[in-house]
């Protein structure tokens, strides 16, 4: 899997996962989160377009890097996020939603509706939309 | 638990046998579509056989094992009108079937993943089943309806007993 991180504006990251993504590499799909977020974004669009396999882990890297935006820590998805505070708070406060996932083809669509991730993250047809919405 | 009976094969488990590691799972995937596709299956079923499988090894390796050395081996065993894979370990025991479904409509920050593989494995499938090997490890299965991209599925259906 490749992974490339594009900041159109200061505040604003656009991550493109190319290939596969399964249990050897969510952890650095989190890590380009972290490293976008660090650099100053507080959005995040996540670019699903170029993926050819996406694995529940895939699941948990959109769920960290949710996280992360928010100002939290992903923990292990074993242990639950039960102690983590209210996710309305953090870095994004104000009405454009903090992370937006673009172009999932329909394999990987089919993955983030039956986990019911569809109604957790503004889902956007191709990267255009998404970064439109995620600059609103 | 599979009946080996239940299934006239039509043609003899081919298998492959990789070291419990997250890095030979794109092996795992690819010779899932390789046994899948040449079976006829549309591309919608091999697809989901894929990740079921991807997925329950994934566990094997990240929880059976979780570090320790080991193998897994997964072989194709197509029937007349359905395609199984099954997965065999020398993990301690661990009945995936049995794990709860995870809760979906949860806030996000009380939601936890760690169910989600199995509960794709268990949707995206006809059939799921755990036994015990003689040996001490575990065999699970996942069978699913041949449906091929051209004449659908045998009879027609497609639904999906005893899911949900």
């Amino acid at each position: 899997m490749d992974i490339a991180t594009d900041q159109p504006s200061a505040d604003l990251a656009v991550i493109a996962l190319t290939g596969e993504l399964d249990g050897s590499n969510f952890e650095q799909v989190i890590g380009a989160g972290r490293a976008a977020r660090d650099g100053g974004a507080s959005r995040i669009v996540l670019d699903l377009a170029g993926l050819t396999y996406m694995g529940s882990s895939g699941l948990v890297a959109i769920h960290s890097i949710a996280l992360l935006l928010h100002g939290q820590e992903p923990t292990s998805p074993e242990d639950g996020w039960q102690a983590i505070h209210d996710i309305g708070t953090g870095a994004a406060a104000d009405d454009a939603p903090a992370l937006v996932l673009a172009g999932p083809p329909p394999a990987v669509h089919r993955v983030l509706d039956r986990s019911g991730m569809l109604s957790l993250f503004p889902v956007h047809a191709d990267r255009e939309a998404a970064v439109a919405a995620a600059s609103a | 638990m599979p009946d080996p009976q239940a299934d006239a094969e039509v043609a003899p488990p081919v298998s492959i046998t990789i070291q419990a590691g997250v890095d030979h799972l794109a092996a795992v995937r690819a010779f899932v579509r390789a046994s899948a596709i040449p079976a006829g299956a549309d591309a919608e079923t091999v697809a989901d056989l894929v990740q079921a499988v991807d997925e329950l090894v994934c566990n094997v390796v990240e929880h059976g094992y979780a570090g320790r050395p080991g193998s897994v081996e997964v072989a194709f065993v197509p029937s007349a009108d359905r395609l199984a894979f099954r997965i065999r370990d020398d993990a301690p025991p661990f009945d995936p079937t049995a794990v709860p479904e995870p809760p979906l409509d949860r806030p996000l920050e009380r939601r936890h993943l760690g169910g989600m593989g199995v509960h794709l494995a268990r949707t995206l499938t006809d059939e799921f089943s755990h036994r015990i090997l003689p040996t001490g490890g575990n065999e699970v299965t996942v069978r699913k309806l041949l449906r091929t991209a051209t004449e659908g599925t045998p009879d027609g259906h497609r639904d999906r007993p005893t899911k949900r």
